[in-house]
């Protein structure tokens, strides 16, 4: 059918909303709304994870510390203990970029663990555990 | 008629091509991966892309604000150009006197640049009380005098007698514009979104010199202030770079079509 056949009769507006012009907003417009809930569903700022010792057992009372990208460096935010089963977990992180450290007197400490998170206050869990090491 | 074998035009426009694509896939690759310009060998793919220099920027500084900001004065700046250029493109399809005065007011105009005209536009802007407001930041961008000519050679190739029809059916000269002619320069139109969204967007000095708040800084403003800020910023610069880019980029993606077709109407007798 060419443009002078045109169809008067049918409706314009499903070629209305078919229009690219639509269709590319409205998709944008979608998955800004779908991230935005699952950002809003998922920023509590918890930070969780468990401490081992060189051998892999738990380590109880352990300091853990959160420090937190501030434009230059990093800063100490939190600090925790952990628990009987070496968890952890911090509450209202409120950073993007942050790292975590384990350290306990007579255990040793870990490396400071980087942690690139999609967005301030994501909820996150460690997948490897902290391990204390050079304990003597 | 004997056909020539079209390879070697491909051939030279796929070199072309790649030519002005290398810098903007080195930008979009920088992003991803952080790699220093100056590292060598360089890598052509990027290694482990990520998408953290994007969150970086977004969080370094309010670039939700200054995105609502620049979205804001782009789109006053493109319905004003629309409108405004549309009615001065029609007005020098008409026969009056001093039009070739004006004709020659408009071109000489075009050769004084912004930036001479920079402390008359903030006295005027001041005065007006629209410093440091969205409607001072978009006023000296209302009208650009190529978009007039945009217009003016879109509306020459409408036939006069479809003008002419329009008025002895008792259309007055506000409904010709808006009803006969407007369907009929619909690249005109993508053109001057495109020009004029593109200008609004990247506008640098106008926004500094107008603006006092943070609140009211646009985006290519956020840049300066992202660089005072940060050190390291190769990745996030590019980033930021990107992030600028998108929302133009996507709107020629979208109209292409009428943009090519803005650009060469009037080209054409006939």
């Amino acid at each position: 059918m060419t443009d002078s056949d045109e169809d008067f009769t049918r409706p314009k507006w499903p070629r209305l909303l078919s229009n690219r012009f639509v269709v590319v907003p409205a998709l944008l417009l979608v998955l800004t709304a779908g991230w935005n809930a699952w950002v809003v569903t998922h920023d509590h700022g918890i930070v969780a994870g468990r401490v081992l010792d060189a051998s892999g057992t738990p380590v109880e009372g352990a300091e853990v510390k959160l420090w937190v990208f501030n434009f230059t460096t990093f800063v100490v935010k939190a600090t925790t203990t952990s628990r009987p089963d070496g968890s952890f977990e911090f509450a209202n992180n409120p950073s993007h970029n942050i790292q975590v450290s384990a350290e306990k007197p007579g255990k040793g400490r870990s490396a400071r663990v980087a942690i690139r998170l999609y967005f301030a206050s994501e909820d996150f869990v460690l997948k490897d555990p902290l391990r204390l090491t050079d304990g003597t | 008629m004997r056909r020539y074998p079209r390879w070697p035009i491909h051939l030279a426009l796929l070199a072309a091509s790649f030519i002005m694509l290398v810098p903007f896939y080195w930008v979009l690759k920088t992003s991803v991966s952080g790699e220093n310009i100056f590292s060598y060998p360089p890598n052509i793919i990027p290694r482990d892309p990520n998408p953290f220099y994007y969150v970086d920027v977004w969080y370094a500084i309010p670039f939700a604000r200054f995105f609502l900001n620049s979205v804001v004065v782009s789109t006053m700046t493109v319905v004003a150009n629309v409108v405004l250029n549309a009615m001065a493109g029609y007005s020098l399809t008409q026969n009056f006197f001093g039009k070739n005065m004006v004709m020659m007011l408009f071109l000489s105009c075009m050769m004084i640049p912004f930036q001479a005209t920079i402390i008359p536009a903030y006295l005027i802007t001041g005065k007006l009380g629209l410093l440091d407001s969205y409607l001072g930041l978009a006023l000296p961008m209302f009208s650009t005098i190529i978009c007039i000519f945009v217009f003016k050679a879109s509306f020459d190739a409408v036939p006069r007698s479809l003008i002419d029809a329009a008025r002895i059916d008792g259309l007055s000269e506000w409904r010709i514009i808006w009803k006969i002619m407007m369907p009929l320069a619909k690249g005109a139109i993508a053109t001057n979104v495109i020009l004029a969204f593109i200008w609004s967007w990247n506008n640098f000095m106008w926004p500094l010199i107008s603006t006092r708040s943070i609140d009211m800084q646009t985006l290519p403003l956020g840049l300066a202030r992202f660089l005072s800020y940060q050190e390291d910023t190769t990745g996030a610069l590019y980033a930021f770079c990107i992030m600028v880019l998108a929302p133009s980029l996507l709107l020629f993606l979208l109209a292409q079509k009428e943009f090519v077709q803005g650009l060469t109407s009037g080209a054409t007798k006939g």
